[in-house]
């Protein structure tokens, strides 16, 4: 595209009274660039004035005005390449003219007075005018075959719930279940927990409902004593092969190599041949992930509602109790299915269980979670407990809590059960179990009746958690070189994640959604609602993809990753840490980008040592260049130059913070630049180490909150440039460089108010350290 | 403390609680704000709080021989500010019921004083005894005659005190026989759940006690402290010393017609006829306040048990009054039936008063004792 240039500058909200307009309208007057101000930008007339210029041929602008998190909207012109300069928010708004005052006609032109605020201003524009110059307009990433089916793994109460939401939607669903029929735990129950007003009764089983709804959908297909043996390709095109689950088939997902397979005898990493042999001869018997299956079926889009299976207790935890030694203590889930079966009796003879004990954290002495519980094991313990006042007039259910948890509506079925009089309640901890004659003997501290308490009972029922059936398996399988589980499971004891709070559904595998108890123990009530939310995140993913954009966290980004391959020296670097695992190296390493999968964050341009991955509108020279726009003043300039310091800021939450920030008219440093970039992850160390090469004092990242907790909007963005920092450091010593000039700092988007003492306080540090020494060179 | 506590729920005792006022027990969530309410609960062991669980459980050993549950004087406060509508005081009242009940001899009584379809056989016993005794004897005479109406002629005051002290001896012996249960199982309770640090009651020490907060009583000090029911203290104190007052005007006749053989009526102008028609009056005033009071306030639940103590205090001050009146009045047989019902009034008075909500001017006046006595804070 022939690139022709505007710069266009508002002098709307206080930016024309703060900036000499004049001086700013001669930075890209210098560099021959067409300069318009006006006073209101946004405005009718404003726009209008802007779409003159498109209509004469203006097809690159550099506004200067407010941010580019506001009027996004009113200054979006298609097919033109749009950068916003943010003078409202992070300069004049942020930079009162009482605290850098402008410079009087005396002080203007010596070597002594500098007006920063202006001297921010500018540099703004040029780096706005830097990056225009940098970026092409993004052309959308279409499939060729795209399919709009969508496959539901699990066909429990959630996966079912999915399915009938999406068909009802006009998509057609394939539901795979492992069993060899449908329903899953909510078919196994004698009754459940109530899924409408008034909350306070239990229900029959509602499964067998949808299930019959289901059946009069022709747009589900339902596949019965089946499992999937892997899921290749990428949103909108994944390749699904089913198998007849225990079978071993060729199209068997393969697994990467364990860490210790990599490395030969003497603890050396193998080369790319040897370790291609190694994990040939460790995957026999199944293709390559890079093998698509002939026979495999087309889905768009994944909702794996794979649910949970009851947590096994450790008998060796719970020898106090009995567990596992007396035949009358059991799990709640050996208790459901005895009520199912009829009258609620004791195992080891059959007879009447009129005198049930129910345990919540068995084993445990404080209220903390125990495992894979939640406020379901609370509610199927209320539930149970009048399952024995159902069987008989005379039985008693007692139950024993550290807590006993019943969120929102379900306070009403709480109240209810209470309300029983042969059900009984009270925090304590059970500390003995034994067999007294044909009954067992219960004993329980801290209890609300104030001692320990003896109760007789025929039959003693501990809480078990809901593992979450990914806890056990893959179950997805996909055919990605990251493997084929949800990456870093483990740390989230098994559950499928991604960020709770913000982005529900969503795992760390593109176009894939969790719902139900894969995500966190539900009831059904939750696991019906969680279906409702994956189904149309599916949805969405498939909308998304059709039209070439991306999904949720960048929704409607068209860019995508573009490799230079000729450089690529095959490090594996991007491929092993992109946080969705995007990418599958072939045997030799070179990566095979699914752009379908991708997320748009940048962690692979930030990762690649050779710099050849970049986007569109994204990428390191743009970048770099914005980088190097900067004014850095020297000695030469003045007597005491002012630092400079570059802040490379996340868009996701550190951006808006200063926007925030500003909106407050909180000041700070007007010696700082910021860029903002898509995620921490995707800086790259080259802007760094440019910034440093031509004189900036220091160097600090802003972004998102990283560890178990984390907040960064891609996983893993905010923890790899933790990495990358450090390294950099060594390397920065090296260069007879303090390590300080560099930092990284997490806020989160509401710690706005925390940033100015932030920034400033690392500004301190930089003008204690003194200039750099590579400045003026 | 016990060290450990065998725990059986008895739930044929939690439907009878629930039957007699206490029906939303079961809702207690254990919060304690009862506890923290209650202007009158002691610092330490407070009620209502450990009496609402042990309800909800079913816990009937806990609760019956609990003097806690006297001190209680169903202020209310607690079950304005309950978070559930679990009205702790209601469930108080009548887990005391139930305590009245159990600890009365014989059983049957106490049932058949708690059931209102036996309350038209609880009437008819008082009119046959009468009647029976007075035909036997001779002293109920159907046509007394005279010019003056005189109710000694048509009720001899022989038969009356041939049926009245029986009547009240029964009531001394039943009392006496449930306070003794009584005051060893408060005690027990007292030593289980350390409340208290004496080890044995000394009777003397315990009659001190009583002579202690028998101020305390007549002041209604505690009534005093409530939030909720305050206006409850006036008609109550109309009501005791109604009693008090009759029972005095009672005591100086019996012994002026037993000692100085002066038969009654006596003259208006005569100072006891002045005390036996202002305490008369109280009585009325006083229970007629509190019926009305539990009639308009809704939110506290009033059971039958109430009804009967209202029912029988109003009867008795308002039968009195009219008999009184009726006989200045001239109404001869209008009179006479009056003083009759009058003294059935009296008479169940005297033989239910065991086995009523009566029965608290006793158990909870023993129950403060022990609270003094055992330095209970």
């Amino acid at each position: 595209m022939d690139k022709k240039y505007g710069v266009y500058i508002c002098k709307g909200c206080g930016i024309g009274d703060a900036l000499d307009m004049e001086e700013l309208c001669g930075v890209p007057e210098e560099e021959g660039v067409s300069v318009k101000t006006h006073d209101f930008l946004c405005s009718k007339d404003g726009v209008e004035f802007l779409k003159k210029d498109i209509a004469e041929g203006t097809n690159t602008l550099v506004i200067a005005a407010c941010s580019r998190r506001v009027n996004f909207d009113i200054f979006r012109f298609d097919g033109c390449i749009v950068d916003r300069v943010n003078l409202r928010e992070q300069v004049v708004w942020s930079h009162p003219r009482s605290e850098f005052p402008a410079l009087t006609e005396e002080q203007k032109g010596d070597e002594e007075h500098f007006d920063r605020l202006q001297m921010l201003a500018e540099d703004y524009i040029k780096m706005g005018m830097a990056r225009v110059e940098k970026v092409d307009l993004p052309e959308p990433f279409k499939l060729e075959n795209l399919s709009r089916k969508i496959l539901v793994i699990g066909g429990g109460i959630t996966g079912i719930s999915a399915a009938l939401d999406a068909a009802k939607t006009g998509y057609e669903v394939t539901i795979v279940e492992k069993q060899a029929s449908l329903g899953g735990y909510a078919g196994k129950l004698r009754k459940q927990l109530p899924l409408t007003d008034p909350y306070e009764d239990l229900i029959p089983p509602a499964i067998g409902t949808k299930i019959k709804e289901l059946e009069g959908f022709s747009s589900i297909t339902v596949k019965t004593n089946t499992e999937v043996a892997r899921i290749a390709g990428q949103p909108g095109e994944f390749t699904v092969t089913f198998k007849k689950p225990g079978d071993k088939i060729a199209f068997d997902v393969p697994y990467p190599l364990p860490d210790d397979m990599k490395l030969d005898e003497n603890g050396k990493d193998l080369d790319v041949e040897k370790l291609a042999e190694v994990y040939a001869e460790y995957n026999k018997g199944r293709e390559d992930i890079l093998t698509i299956d002939p026979d495999g079926e087309l889905f768009g889009a994944v909702v794996l509602a794979a649910g949970w299976r009851p947590d096994t207790l450790a008998k060796a935890d719970l020898a106090h109790l009995g567990f596992g030694k007396l035949s009358d203590v059991i799990t709640n889930a050996q208790f459901e299915e005895i009520a199912a079966k009829g009258k609620i009796t004791k195992p080891s003879d059959g007879s009447e269980a009129k005198s049930v004990v129910f345990i919540q954290n068995p084993g445990k002495d404080d209220d903390a979670d125990f495992d894979y519980a939640g406020s379901v094991t609370s509610l199927v313990a209320l539930k149970q407990a009048k399952y024995v006042r159902e069987d008989y007039s005379d039985g008693k259910a007692f139950i024993f809590y550290q807590h006993m948890r019943t969120p929102g509506l379900t306070e009403y079925f709480y109240k209810n059960i209470q309300q029983d009089r042969g059900i009984f309640l009270t925090k304590g901890e059970v500390i003995k179990i034994e067999q007294r004659g044909n009954a067992l003997l219960v004993e329980a501290a801290n209890t609300l009746l104030g001692e320990k308490l003896q109760v007789k009972a025929d039959l003693v029922v501990l809480a078990a958690g809901m593992v979450p059936a990914t806890f056990d398996d893959p179950v997805v399988n996909l055919a990605y070189r990251q493997g084929p589980a949800f990456r870093d499971i483990g740390l989230f004891d098994g559950y499928s994640d991604s960020n709770f709070i913000c982005f529900p559904y969503e795992t760390q595998r593109t176009g894939i959604y969790a719902a139900g108890c894969v995500r966190r123990s539900m009831t059904m009530e939750e696991s019906i609602e969680d279906a409702s939310g994956a189904a149309l995140k599916a949805i969405q993913c498939i909308e998304s993809v059709n039209r070439g954009v991306s999904v949720h966290p960048r929704s409607g980004d068209m860019t995508f990753p573009d490799f230079f391959f000729q450089r690529c020296t095959q490090c594996k670097r991007c491929t092993e840490e992109c946080p969705f695992g995007a990418l599958d190296d072939d045997e030799k390493g070179t990566p095979k980008p699914n752009p379908t999968r991708c997320r748009r964050c940048g962690t692979c341009m930030g990762a690649c040592p050779e710099r050849i991955i970049g986007f569109a509108d994204y990428n390191i020279d743009s970048i770099g260049s914005m980088v190097k726009a900067i004014g850095v003043p020297s000695e030469d300039d003045y007597d005491e130059p002012p630092m400079r310091v570059l802040g490379l800021v996340c868009e996701n939450d550190a951006y808006p913070a200063l926007d925030i920030a500003g909106l407050n008219r909180l000041s700070y440093s007007a010696d700082v630049r910021f860029i903002p970039v898509r995620c921490l992850g995707s800086v790259n160390v080259i802007w760094i180490k440019d910034a440093l090469a031509q004189g900036m004092d220091g160097v600090f990242l802003l972004g998102c909150k990283h560890g178990d907790d984390y907040q960064c909007h891609f996983v893993k963005g905010s923890e790899l440039a933790e990495v990358r920092m450090q390294k950099i450091g060594d390397a920065l010593s090296s260069l007879a460089l303090e390590e300080e000039r560099v930092a990284q700092f997490e806020v989160a988007i509401d710690d706005y108010d925390k940033l100015p003492k932030m920034i400033n306080d690392f500004v301190e540090i930089i003008e204690d350290l003194g200039p750099n020494p590579f400045k003026g060179f | 403390m016990a060290d450990t506590y065998f725990v059986e729920p008895d739930l044929d005792f939690i439907d009878e609680v629930s039957a007699l006022g206490g029906s939303d027990l079961k809702k207690c969530f254990q919060c304690a704000t009862c506890s923290v309410a209650c202007p009158i609960s002691p610092d330490t062991k407070p009620f209502p709080r450990k009496e609402m669980i042990a309800a909800s459980w079913g816990l009937k050993d806990r609760l019956i021989g609990n003097g806690d549950i006297w001190l209680c004087h169903n202020c209310g406060d607690c079950s304005t500010l309950c978070p559930r509508g679990a009205k702790p005081g209601d469930v108080l009242a009548a887990i005391r019921s139930y305590a009245i009940k159990e600890y009365a001899v014989p059983k049957k009584l106490g049932e058949m004083v708690n059931d209102p379809k036996k309350l038209p056989i609880l009437l008819a016993i008082p009119a046959v005894i009468f009647i029976v005794l007075g035909v036997i004897t001779g002293l109920l005479d159907f046509t007394p005659g005279g010019s003056e109406i005189i109710h000694d002629h048509f009720f001899s005051t022989w038969l009356v005190d041939l049926c009245m002290i029986p009547a009240s001896m029964w009531a001394v012996v039943v009392f006496a026989l449930s306070l003794k249960r009584f005051i060893a199982d408060i005690h027990a309770n007292a030593l289980l759940e350390g409340k208290t640090k004496k080890e044995k009651i000394e009777p003397i020490g315990f009659v001190q006690a009583l002579i202690k907060i028998i101020p305390g009583i007549l002041k209604h000090d505690k009534f005093n402290e409530c939030g909720e029911n305050q206006d409850r203290t006036t008609p109550h104190m109309m009501v005791l010393f109604g009693f008090i007052g009759l029972f005095i005007v009672t005591a100086i006749f019996f012994v002026t017609l037993y000692i100085f053989q002066i038969h009654g009526p006596y003259s208006q102008l005569n100072p006891v006829k002045w005390l036996g028609n202002i305490a008369g009056v109280s009585l009325v005033i006083g229970s007629g306040l509190m019926i009305k009071t539990r009639l308009t306030k809704k939110d506290e639940v009033s059971t039958y048990q109430d009804w009967f103590l209202l029912g029988l205090a109003m009867g008795l001050g308002v039968t009195g009054l009219l008999s009184e009146m009726t006989r200045l009045a001239d109404l001869a047989w209008f009179s006479y039936t009056i003083y009759f019902i009058h003294l059935i009034f009296v008479f169940s008075m005297f033989v239910y008063l065991p086995y009523s909500k009566l029965a608290h001017i006793v158990y909870r006046t023993v129950a403060m004792t022990y609270k003094e006595y055992s330095e209970r804070t």
